[in-house]
């Protein structure tokens, strides 16, 4: 029966979870569950895995928008009836992967997936820049200081060669998110995309009482600079409000979260700050966090130039001196972090300097360092 | 901001229906609107104690009480309150009782 508006909780189904992943498995997958041998990745964008029985299942990985449109899933689902028996899966990336259970089935797929034009790019394998996870943006979200989709297409057409081929020393993580709640990998990730505001908020007294759970509003702020107030509305009533201590407010939006009289986007002042050297793995190192080289962009839609050659020129300077396998991030730690300004040019400004809480860990607590002279 | 008129009381509300003045625009027509929206076919001395207790406890604090206080305030566990509210005390309780709008990532 269709849902009846009167009666909601009648047929009603719940806490039935996702379809169990197996139903999904490709019968090469299913019947080899477990039991793989080693893979290799045979040119950038084909994987073959190879199972202890000799079966052998071959990955095709194409680019994605994320943000797609029901016909282009539709259009996925062609390719795979049509070379996959129906079978298809997306990465933790948001890339596609078609399998097949044989050689002679890949060249026919990826010269259909060649055919449909730039919508199914094959790439982002081994020591490339794979998609870059991003977040809402202007598409949907109310706190961004910056969009997502369009400044992801600007940097990865930019950075297109690089999903396509494996030229660098090791994989380059990107990922953006719109504001710092951080939603996805910008914490950790090779570079960072990151928004960022540069005004306190604006309060309006009108609505405020209304609207926000004040104590919820003066919590949220990582810096104290949130308090009670009374304030005068527009009709000149004395209303309960905030005051925001301007000199405190580092512009995070946290109250603005929590309170929806409290915005704070501009378009002069948001942007977007640039981090890098971030990495989840522990193969070598440990895991690390990305840290604030550049910060502050301006927001120049549609194609961000600013940002795009930022990213680059962070991307290529470690791409002609880091090691093999060595990270972002174990590069620029092993130059040292004035080398890793020096040698890509980005001037080191009071804004990279950790001023907050547990700061002091970050400052040099040693004679070691490298003169430098970049910064004039 | 639109207005819902119900039994001859207007209220102002956001395009969530919640109430956007203070907690004196709530009253029992309110409650009697919320009512036929939120699926809740009649209302029990279980429904106003909850709604009492949030009434309470946002005068008092000037917040929505956690979920657990809620709780254990009012002796009902989680499942009792959905049973009671089939939105959840955050859609559904808040918003019959008056309370502003619950905000963060939800």
């Amino acid at each position: 029966m269709g849902y009846d508006p009167a009666n909601p909780m009648a047929d009603r189904i719940t806490d039935i979870g996702p379809p169990h992943y197996e139903q999904f498995f490709p019968p090469v997958v299913k019947n080899n569950y477990g039991k793989w041998l080693y893979h290799e990745i045979l040119q950038p964008g084909v994987l073959m895995h190879k199972a202890e029985n000799g079966d052998e299942c071959y990955t095709v990985r194409i680019g994605a928008a994320r943000l797609i449109s029901i016909e282009l899933i539709r259009e996925m689902c062609d390719v795979a009836d049509i070379h996959c028996d129906g079978y298809l899966r997306w990465t933790t990336r948001n890339n596609v992967e078609f399998m097949v259970d044989s050689k002679a089935k890949v060249q026919p797929l990826l010269d259909d997936l060649k055919s449909r034009g730039n919508r199914m790019p094959v790439g982002g394998t081994g020591a490339s820049v794979s998609n870059c996870v991003h977040t809402q943006g202007w598409v949907h979200c109310h706190t961004p200081a910056t969009d997502a989709s369009g400044v992801v297409k600007a940097v990865m057409d930019e950075l297109f060669d690089y999903f396509t081929s494996h030229k660098l020393p090791a994989q380059v993580r990107l990922a953006l998110a719109c504001c710092l709640n951080m939603c996805g990998a910008v914490h950790a990730s090779d570079i960072a995309i990151l928004g960022v505001h540069r005004k306190p908020p604006m309060i309006d007294h009108d609505a405020i009482t209304g609207l926000c759970e004040l104590p919820l509003a003066i919590s949220a702020c990582p810096l104290g600079a949130v308090k009670p107030a009374t304030a005068k509305n527009s009709a000149g009533e004395d209303v309960k409000s905030v005051k925001v201590n301007a000199e405190r407010c580092m512009f995070c939006g946290n109250c603005y979260t929590m309170c929806p009289a409290m915005p704070l986007a501009d378009p002069d002042g948001d942007g977007i700050a640039i981090l890098v050297g971030g990495k989840v793995s522990n193969s070598r190192t440990m895991p690390s966090f990305s840290k604030l080289v550049i910060p502050f962009l301006p927001n120049t839609p549609p194609r961000w130039p600013e940002t795009v050659a930022a990213v680059k020129n962070i991307l290529e300077t470690y791409a002609n001196d880091a090691r093999k396998y060595e990270r972002v991030g174990e590069w620029a730690a092993r130059i040292g972090w004035e080398k890793f300004f020096e040698k890509t040019g980005i001037p080191f400004t009071i804004k990279s300097i950790d001023d907050y809480r547990l700061a002091y860990d970050t400052w040099r607590t040693t004679t070691q360092f490298k003169f430098t002279s970049h910064i004039k | 901001m639109p207005t819902i008129e119900h039994n001859g009381s207007s209220f102002t509300v956001d395009e969530d229906g919640f109430l956007t003045g203070n907690m004196d625009a709530w009253n029992e027509t309110w409650v009697d609107y919320v009512k036929t929206v939120e699926g809740i076919t009649e209302m029990t001395d279980e429904h106003h104690k909850v709604i009492e207790i949030l009434r309470d406890y946002y005068k008092k604090n000037g917040i929505a009480p956690m979920v657990r206080i809620l709780s254990k305030t009012t002796g009902f566990p989680l499942k009792r309150i959905y049973e009671l509210f089939p939105s959840g005390p955050g859609k559904g309780a808040c918003k019959m009782a008056g309370l502003p709008k619950p905000t963060g990532c939800v």
